[in-house]
């Protein structure tokens, strides 16, 4: 009985705080982030069983209580940068974040140098002005405008 | 102003064709093509699941080799694992040497495999698949034949090699004959 006891404390000592750590991350976030490596679509789009070992292993890191950051470090040094849905932040690979970028901010920019020119060109015709009156007709006006006076 | 404008312009399309251009022939001349038997076998340095350090494949030359690309996760391996190993064993004297290629495994998963199997020959690891993409893999498992020159031999088989006995045999013959 006492060593039942015993068993049973130490066994609650140890599940203690593997049960207190809060998760920091979650599988269907990580899904998205990760590919699978047989298939080229990311974990949440396959069922394929190399998929399934990696979303097993993301589980398993999930109830340590790993970060996101900290799973996806560990499986890019077991799969390589492959793994990762998105390239990383940082090096040569900031360039696949900034050449899209790059590339709408420059056309936006050709885009409106091209309306700002063809608006130049094709400005609409003033109004013609009045037509100029023929000097008879202005002098009946001034004698009519006189009268009025 | 608007000449200088015109001319940027032209030029950045011209960079841009050209970029994509110079892309396309990139791709199309760093094309990987499978291994051709009786041609050299694509070199490799990977690192060991079990102990320390790289097996380079090249220091392996002058002894016939196997080459056994498997998975954790492949279901197939798992019926292959034991006669690999018996097979293992059964060729160490005439010094062939079997070389398991972990595909695309967690590599805990796949010290649980060689644990449970009781694998003893040696393993290494290609997480990234890129080994496998150099020999034109199309699955796990599928097993390599090289001489001792370097060169592959016999037949290379797709499936379990429960399944293809016969080539299985062949191809270590293959390997030690030349």
């Amino acid at each position: 009985m006492l060593r039942v006891v015993a068993v049973a404390a130490a066994a609650l000592a140890l599940a203690g705080p593997a049960a207190a750590c809060a998760p920091k991350t979650s599988l269907s976030y990580l899904e998205g982030q990760i590919m699978c490596p047989t298939c080229h679509t990311t974990l949440d789009m396959s069922e394929a069983p190399a998929a399934q070992q990696i979303k097993t292993q993301i589980s398993r890191r999930i109830a340590q209580c790993w970060s996101a950051k900290q799973i996806e470090t560990e499986l890019v040094g077991n799969f390589g940068q492959g793994i990762l849905a998105a390239p990383p932040h940082k090096g040569f690979d900031l360039l696949a974040w900034w050449l899209p970028l790059g590339g709408v901010l420059g056309g936006a920019l050709l885009l409106a140098v091209g309306v700002w020119r063809w608006s130049r060109t094709h400005e609409p015709e003033l109004p013609e002005t009045e037509h100029e009156t023929d000097p008879e007709t202005e002098r009946r006006l001034d004698e009519l405008l006189a009268r009025l006076d | 102003m608007t000449r200088t404008l015109k001319l940027t312009g032209q030029t950045l399309a011209l960079a841009a064709v050209a970029g994509l251009l110079g892309l396309l022939v990139w791709r199309l001349t760093h094309q990987t093509h499978p291994p051709k038997i009786g041609g050299p076998a694509p070199n490799f340095a990977l690192r060991r699941i079990e102990g320390t350090g790289k097996l380079d494949l090249a220091s392996l030359r002058g002894k016939p080799v196997v080459i056994n690309f498997w998975a954790s996760w492949c279901v197939p391996c798992k019926g292959e694992a034991k006669m690999l190993e018996q097979a293992s064993r059964q060729y160490r004297s005439q010094g062939v040497v079997f070389v398991g290629v972990d595909y695309h495994d967690v590599t805990s998963d796949a010290r649980t495999f060689l644990s449970h199997h009781g694998v003893t020959y040696q393993t290494v690891q290609d997480g990234s698949g890129m080994i496998g993409d150099k020999y034109g893999l199309t699955g796990v498992p599928e097993t390599y034949f090289v001489d001792r020159r370097g060169r592959l031999v016999g037949t290379h088989i797709i499936g379990t090699i429960t399944n293809q006995v016969n080539a299985f045999h062949s191809g270590i013959r293959a390997a030690l004959d030349q």
